[in-house]
């Protein structure tokens, strides 16, 4: 199915839309549904590969169910259930995401027979061991930084955003990349006090799945380690229809299989 | 070689000139690519190397093996920086030493620079352990874990630093490593980019601290800091010792000789010929080394030698002949045979020292020996030349003057005394000899081999207060890494597709037992294990994608069993494998040699007591793979996933045990390859493994064994050598013994003597047998020549010895004094090599002069009848 799929090229020119003043929260608000909140639901299988400096290769694979609370780009439930490496299969991540407060995450370690909620310390530690953090799989509260609008060109808009909590972050600011037609950020930058790069993420490719547009590769490196995580979805499918209910420290040891074959 | 002499007498100003010609020419092809680097690409510059590691040749195995293992498990040098507070009762755990220490952190990240290659040098950021950049995992409430920066940011008050110290004690991997045993300092670990600016990051990090005020001490220390120090402190060594030394030789000669302006010329053979050296020694692209900056002070004393006995024979013949020329015709005659054979000694006792395995030693050896020749060439040229050039009258009053009431210097008459000694207490010498002997026999076998960097500077340099500060409070600030690994894999995949497919065939699933036929197929494609068993799980997940609901299930288990089947060889996941590490561990800790270990297996146990709930007994090795696993990936869901590497390989193929020693004796590091070679041969290790040392403080130990072995074989070929020369040179077997036997019977002295003070037999005083070998025969070549010459004179011995101990023995003399005194001011360096160098170097000469003078006439004596059979019988 994913063949038949027209290819969005990254810069079709053609789509240009003539430049007028934007307000930025908009441009962020639009980005961050782009990134975290088209359509009710979701469900991708990730194929992750994080390569260290020396370019050795870790993989690992799992499934990712998505769920939006309402239409508001607030609430949202993730689910990720882990299929390789083979030693740590059926390990379930969960996050439940809150607006209010910090997010609750569960983790399910089916060989320890734990389930472990992790304390909403800090959001900005990586994801199992790749240059991905938490806070980049579910997404980072939009009303945390301060946003400016930088420059625009004829495809991007480029933000800059400013942490409102310096303490609470390890960068000083980082920039984005918005893309003008689909709104989807297709770099970011994350930069120190000197202005050093710390780590980018960018967007490989984007794909049209069920008439969203949707990165189905990305990739983020880490400049100071030297490391970067490549990320590749498959089996990418829009309102899948998931119940509210497989979202809870129940189906944490009972893996919904419906939902993941 | 007279001819030369002569020559030089004949255009005495041609030769000076040249002389002073070639080493301006030396100075430049120095200082022009030093200066402009840019300018002159195609000379050598000046290069100074104080990496210890160099001590082993680059392609050396286990230095090899030492930087790809710090390669594979991303390990740095580290500079340590250990913060105590001594008034607050507790230590640095407070509000403002926390802050400071937080400050310095966050700068100490931000060391860093562009070298002159463009390359970027400093601080590795990422890998700095300190509070601030490492996590602390808790419990944080029931069912909760938590993961956070130990010290986000400075604490807010006293009791928040007192709970980081808290914490801080609670995870093994920071406790004793970070913060003290004590829980009042803390240490910071500051990786660097290479050992060689560490001299540079310890300036910036102090400058940073001067700017703090408060009662905080901050120390420095580490391997790399001591011997990048080093370097430093080297200069100050040559810049001090040899300009003194050079003072003190010509102060001496001016003594003995009374004439300022005739000393001054064996000072200009002695430049001359240092500077020619260290110029050939740079020019030709070696780096100044710890070994060969000591060449300029060796040089200096071993040039002026030859010299001494021409203005010696010189000063006491001058009265005689009243004529420059005729006297240094007649001097030069009587001492060209045992200056060059003098000289060939030094030389080849040198040269020796290139049949060691150690490339700065051998590059000390021959710049040495080429500098005894050159040395050599100056003196029968340059002295003779300027002696010429001085003007006749200057010459009046000069020379060795003797009143006729027989009034004598000083030494004459003591030189005289001890002549009658030896004939009349010849056998008393010889029983004093041997009893000697005894003594040095048992020293010699109390001798303890043993070297340490850091104790290369003076107990009350800063290096040294800081390493025991540190080793005192923290687990220790040598590192030592010991490196497990499982065996190699067969790369036959056939026979590995067989296997697996006749396991599969014995799971009793029916998705195994369908798929089992493919793997030969498979194996045709596949270019090794990993990628048969991935190709195997591709095509299954194929066949997923079809199967029902009701075989869903057995397939996915079909599909864990293959995942985990090509796992099997990441042996540290393995909880047997792990289990045997805790053993390891605990093992070193019980030998007391090690201060603390760290490993994967502290890892595992910690992330698992954290999971459940901080409990003490929760702190163990979880009992299956895939649970370890689990405690892996947690781990890794922290701020610094990548310190797992430096643990381990991400293929869980290789381990790496972080060692931290108190103390950097080779002596320890030896002990504990010991214990730990018992440990595996009394506790097999599971599934093969082996393993392997590495590290700075192992290193060390390698390069100590070369040199000691090293060195034996260049001191037993060199006296060979020598023995040989000597034969030839007497044209007896006796004579060539007899000139071994001072330098014989003193190397052992000093041997014992060192044995005896419980002096360690380190990296100076291996060196020593050789440099010498080389200088002390010179004595009894001198002795021995002299005596057979003028016993042609006399009828026996008696008569001989009277004359012997008159001009010959006083020429000895003064050499035994300027070179003994000659190699005093390395004492004044603050480095201990050279301050060991020079009182043992000053205790062999002047040792060797004595013996000289007093068992070779006490020999003569007793084998009198032997030695000069030839010359009765012709009577």
């Amino acid at each position: 199915m994913k063949h038949m799929l027209k290819l969005f090229l990254l810069l079709p020119l053609f789509w240009a839309v003539p430049a007028h003043a934007i307000d930025v929260m908009d441009v962020v608000k639009k980005a961050n549904h782009m990134s975290y909140y088209q359509a009710n639901d979701g469900r991708a299988k990730v194929n992750m590969r994080i390569i260290d400096a020396q370019g050795r290769t870790r993989v690992r694979e799992f499934i990712i169910l998505r769920r939006d609370d309402d239409d508001t780009d607030t609430g949202q439930r993730f689910y990720v259930y882990f299929n390789k490496p083979a030693d740590v299969k059926k390990m379930v991540f969960m996050v439940i995401k809150n607006m209010d407060r910090g997010d609750d995450r569960w983790l399910y370690l089916p060989a320890l027979d734990l389930v472990k909620r992790i304390a909403a310390s800090d959001e900005r530690t990586s994801f199992v061991g790749s240059n991905f953090y938490y806070e980049d799989v579910s997404g980072r509260g939009i009303n945390e930084d301060t946003h400016t609008l930088v420059k625009e060109d004829d495809n991007y808009y480029i933000i800059k955003s400013i942490p409102k909590d310096p303490q609470a972050v390890e960068f000083a600011s980082y920039k984005s990349w918005i893309h003008k037609s689909t709104f989807l950020p297709i770099k970011t930058e994350y930069y120190d006090a000197a202005g050093e790069k710390l780590r980018s993420y960018s967007a490989l490719k984007v794909d049209m799945v069920d008439g969203y547009p949707t990165v189905t590769a990305s990739s983020m490196e880490d400049h100071k380690t030297g490391g970067k995580t490549l990320m590749n979805y498959s089996a990418v499918k829009y309102n899948v229809g998931l119940p509210e209910n497989i979202f809870t420290e129940r189906y944490l040891r009972k893996a919904p299989r419906k939902y993941l074959r | 070689m007279i001819h030369i002499s002569e020559t030089a007498t004949r255009r005495p100003k041609v030769f000076l000139w040249a002389s002073g010609l070639f080493s301006l020419i030396m100075i430049m092809l120095v200082a022009l690519p030093s200066i402009w680097p840019t300018t002159f690409p195609m000379l050598h510059a000046i290069q100074i190397d104080t990496d210890p590691e160099n001590m082993l040749a680059a392609d050396e195995p286990a230095r090899v093996f030492h930087n790809a293992q710090k390669k594979v498990f991303s390990l740095y040098d580290m500079v340590v920086v250990g913060v105590v507070n001594e008034e607050n009762p507790h230590g640095v755990f407070n509000k403002k030493s926390l802050a400071n220490i937080y400050a310095l952190t966050e700068f100490a990240k931000k060391i860093e620079w562009q070298d002159k290659q463009g390359k970027t040098q400093g601080v590795i950021s990422v890998d700095l352990m300190a509070p601030s950049t490492v996590d602390n995992i808790e419990p944080g409430g029931p069912g909760v874990v938590k993961f956070e920066w130990l010290m986000n940011r400075p604490p807010a008050s006293d009791a928040e630093a007192l709970s980081i110290l808290k914490k801080a004690q609670n995870l093994p991997l920071l406790n004793g490593t970070i913060v003290s045993e004590d829980g009042k300092a803390v240490a910071l670990y500051i990786p660097i980019t290479s050992k060689n600016i560490s001299y540079n990051v310890v300036e910036k990090l102090k400058g940073k601290i001067a700017e703090f005020d408060g009662n905080d001490k901050y120390y420095i220390t580490g391997l790399p800091v001591a011997q990048d120090t080093f370097g430093v402190e080297m200069f100050v060594q040559m810049a001090i010792s040899a300009p003194m030394a050079m003072i003190l030789i010509f102060l001496l000669m001016w003594y003995f000789f009374k004439k300022a302006s005739l000393v001054v010329s064996p000072m200009i053979v002695a430049m001359v010929s240092v500077i020619s050296t260290m110029g050939l020694l740079i020019v030709t692209g070696n780096t100044v080394h710890i070994m060969s900056s000591m060449i300029p002070i060796f040089i200096m004393p071993i040039a002026v030698l030859d010299a001494i006995h021409i203005l010696s024979d010189f000063y006491d013949k001058y009265p005689r002949y009243k004529d420059r020329c005729k006297t240094i015709q007649h001097v030069m005659k009587e001492l060209s045979a045992p200056m060059l054979y003098t000289t060939l000694t030094t030389a080849v006792g040198f040269a020796s020292l290139a049949l060691t395995p150690i490339p700065p030693v051998q590059t000390f050896g021959i710049f040495v020996s080429i500098g005894v020749l050159l040395a050599w060439f100056f003196t029968i040229t340059l002295v003779p030349a300027y002696i010429l050039l001085m003007p006749e009258e200057s010459f009046a009053n000069f020379g060795m003057v003797k009143d006729d009431k027989g009034q004598t210097t000083l030494l004459t008459r003591i030189l005289h005394g001890l002549g009658r000694v030896t004939y009349s207490g010849a056998k008393l010498i010889m029983l004093a000899v041997f009893i000697l002997i005894g003594v040095a026999w048992v020293g010699v076998n109390k001798i303890v081999i043993n070297d340490n960097p850091v104790k290369w500077f003076a107990p009350d340099h800063e290096i040294r207060i800081a390493d025991r500060a540190l080793n005192e409070r923290f687990a220790g600030t040598y590192m030592a890494y010991l490196m497990l690994e499982g065996p190699a894999e067969s790369d036959d995949l056939g026979a590995y597709a067989k296997a697996m497919a006749d396991d599969m065939r014995a799971q009793n699933s029916a998705p195994l037992t369908t798929m089992a036929p493919e793997l030969a197929i498979l194996a045709q494609q596949a270019k090794d294990k990993k990628q048969l068993v991935n190709l195997l799980i591709k095509k299954m997940e194929q066949r997923m994608e079809t199967v029902s609901d009701e075989e869903w299930d057995s397939w996915d288990n079909a599909l864990t069993w293959a995942g985990e089947y090509m796992n099997r060889g990441e042996i540290f996941k393995d909880p047997e494998v792990l289990n045997y590490m805790s053993r390891l561990q605990a093992y070193l800790q019980d030998t007391g040699l090690v201060g603390k270990s760290n490993s994967l297996s502290d890892v595992v146990r910690t992330v698992h007591r954290e999971l459940f709930m901080g409990k003490p007994e929760a702190y163990r090795i979880p009992d299956s793979r895939a649970a370890v696993a689990e405690t892996l990936i947690t781990y890794q869901n922290s701020h610094r996933p990548q310190d797992l590497w430096h643990f381990v390989t991400p293929d869980y193929r290789k381990t790496n045990m972080w060692l931290q020693l108190k103390s950097g004796d080779n002596r320890d590091m030896s002990a504990l390859i010991e214990k730990v070679d018992q440990f595996f041969s009394e506790n097999p290790a599971p599934d093969g493994i082996s393993y392997d040392w590495f590290g700075l403080t192992y290193i060390n130990v390698i390069w100590q064994d070369k040199m000691v072995s090293g060195m034996a074989e260049a001191f037993i070929g060199s006296f060979i050598i020598v023995l040989i020369m000597m034969v030839f040179l007497f044209r007896s077997l006796w004579w060539g013994i007899m000139a071994m036997v001072p330098l014989t019977f003193t190397i052992g002295m000093i041997y014992g003597i060192i044995g005896l003070i419980g002096k360690d037999y380190d990296m100076p005083v291996a060196v020593l047998s050789s440099l010498s070998l080389g200088l002390a025969v010179d004595y009894a070549i001198h002795f021995l020549a002299r005596s057979r010459e003028m016993r042609k004179k006399f009828t026996n011995w008696k008569d001989t010895s009277e004359a012997v101990f008159g001009e010959p023995a006083r020429a000895i003399a003064r050499n035994i004094i300027v070179v003994g005194i000659g190699f005093m001011p390395l004492l004044a360096a603050p480095l201990v090599p050279y301050k060991t160098v020079g009182v043992f170097i000053s205790a062999i000469l002047v040792l060797a002069g004595i013996a000289t003078l007093t068992i070779l006439p006490a020999l003569i004596r007793l084998f009198e009848g032997l030695l000069f059979k030839k010359n009765i019988e012709r009577m």
